[in-house]
């Protein structure tokens, strides 16, 4: 697949990030564009969660800039054309008061306006989204009864419901079992094929999804961009990211990292 | 129950405690839900600052509850914020400040002990012509702007940090929920009191949430258990003569009891 993509939606310029006078990230410049299908990897406490963070504007950069359809962070007002599922998407608390539906309905709520009810567009917005996550038949099943792979659907219809352009997934798998992982993968590239959108997700297990990703990002501290994400999982950079001896297999059944 | 009724200080009762369980309920859910049960508690002993300040200077205490109570849950929000401290140990700082504050101004002008019993724990005789107006007015915006944010509250309650990637002003509608709490916690002083409100607003939730229901539902099964609770707690203190808000508040305990029976695994 080739890269030919106007400008970018994320623009990450120099971007530091540090706590304490300890670097967390340091000298992080990337750019996401349309379209793309970029997984983002690198070891635990490598700084994969915080750099989703602070392009989600959850926390704020020590230094560099980050431009969101082009435009500063600070001014960026149009959040719900980026769609964010969380780490912990499939651990709901199993006590908390939602059907499938009610959280699918959240999606919503940023697109709709003080005092007015619930819209057609809405309904039809929410119906869409959980049928391409082919979950309808659970709208009204509570989430706290659904399998670590159906929340994980709702979790992403949610993200779905306000029609983002972008959908960014921190590892999301985690806690589902390897059919639902696999079965999440299928989804994930026919949103971006089919639909035309942008998908980011960190993940660890990247040798099942090679065969798709557009592109690479490695994070540990610092960013090393793949744009051939085949040739990047047998490079060296690979044993530099992880400090050990590493290379990953192009397997659909044997995915795996030593 | 006519006979009850009959009494004019009996209808202004109930109609202010139908208010307030109805607010506290609703408040209640995405309190509980936001895991920020103790601020009702807190906010109370603020609230009490108030009725202490007011009867010292001879103002109307419902009133001046309200504003301190509001003031409390704005500094409550802000310390949660502005600084890296834990969320019930702010609770728990404020509510023993407010308590020792609200002590210390009692004690300076002693005689007010008997009407600040009334305050500790509800009565439905002392509720006045004037506070149904204050709880009329209040009650009402409070009502209001509860329901037009209800899913934006909902959300956040849900998922705090998702909510704010897709858009929604977090850190403004979680000001407005606790101010809103701040004046349903004031209006309930008379007829609760000050030390039993937080039940009526932690309880019926958590009693509704044994059932596992969706939220719509949750919340219409809190909001019946708190206004029976009132009803049947405000009837049984008229006839036995018992202090209202503990009493409504027992009656709130074996809804709860009951629904965790129920629903036993």
């Amino acid at each position: 697949m080739s890269i030919a993509f106007k400008s970018p939606i994320f623009d990450v310029k120099n971007l530091n990030f540090s706590v304490g006078g300890q670097d967390i990230l340091a000298h992080i410049s990337l750019e996401i564009f349309h379209g793309e299908y970029i997984a983002i990897i690198g070891p635990n406490g490598g700084g994969k969660t915080t750099l989703i963070r602070l392009l989600l504007g959850l926390e704020k950069p020590t230094n560099g800039t980050i431009k969101i359809f082009g435009k500063d962070l600070k001014h960026f007002k149009e959040w719900n054309k980026i769609g964010f599922v969380p780490q912990r998407a499939a651990q709901v608390d199993q006590n908390f008061p939602a059907t499938a539906l009610d959280i699918v309905k959240m999606g919503r709520t940023s697109k709709r306006k003080i005092f007015s009810s619930e819209t057609k567009e809405d309904i039809q917005a929410v119906d869409d989204a959980m049928a391409k996550m082919d979950i309808s038949n659970l709208k009204d099943k509570m989430v706290g009864t659904l399998s670590g792979g159906q929340r994980q659907r709702v979790m992403i219809a949610r993200a779905l419901a306000s029609n983002p352009e972008i959908l960014i997934l921190d590892e999301p798998n985690t806690g589902v079992d390897i059919v639902s992982q696999q079965n999440f993968y299928k989804l994930l590239s026919k949103l971006n094929k089919e639909e035309n959108i942008t998908i980011v997700f960190i993940t660890h297990d990247i040798g099942v999804i090679a065969d798709d990703i557009v592109r690479l990002f490695t994070i540990n501290q610092k960013a090393i961009v793949c744009n051939d994400p085949k040739a990047a999982l047998s490079c060296e950079d690979m044993s530099e990211l992880y400090g050990i001896s590493a290379h990953l297999v192009h397997n659909h059944k044997h995915e795996h990292s030593s | 129950m006519i006979e009850m009724l009959s009494y004019e200080f009996m209808q202004r009762a109930f109609f202010a405690g139908i208010l307030i369980a109805i607010l506290a309920s609703v408040s209640g859910t995405f309190v509980v839900l936001k895991r920020y049960s103790m601020i009702s508690e807190t906010l109370a002993h603020s609230a009490l600052v108030g009725v202490a300040v007011a009867l010292v200077a001879g103002y109307n205490p419902l009133w001046v509850a309200v504003i301190v109570s509001v003031l409390s849950a704005w500094l409550i929000e802000y310390l949660r914020s502005a600084f890296a401290l834990y969320s019930d140990a702010i609770l728990a700082i404020l509510l023993s400040g407010s308590l020792a504050v609200a002590v210390i101004i009692v004690s300076v002008g002693g005689e007010f002990n008997n009407s600040l019993f009334a305050y500790l724990f509800g009565s439905i005789l002392s509720v006045s012509g004037e506070d149904i107006v204050t709880i009329f007015i209040f009650g009402f915006i409070a009502l209001f702007l509860l329901l037009v944010f209800s899913k934006e509250f909902y959300f956040i309650a849900y998922d705090e940090e998702v909510a704010k990637t897709s858009g929604l002003r977090v850190k403004l509608l979680n000001y407005l929920l606790v101010t809103i709490v701040a004046i349903i916690v004031a209006l309930s002083i008379r007829i609760i009191g000050t030390l039993l409100i937080g039940a009526l607003m932690v309880i019926p939730t958590v009693a509704a949430l044994q059932y596992r229901v969706g939220f719509l539902r949750t919340s219409l099964l809190s909001l019946t258990f708190a206004v029976i609770s009132v009803i049947v707690g405000m009837t049984l203190s008229f006839y036995f003569s018992l202090p209202s808000g503990a009493t409504i508040v027992l009656c709130v305990l074996s809804v709860f009891v009951l629904s965790l029976f129920i629903n036993k695994k």
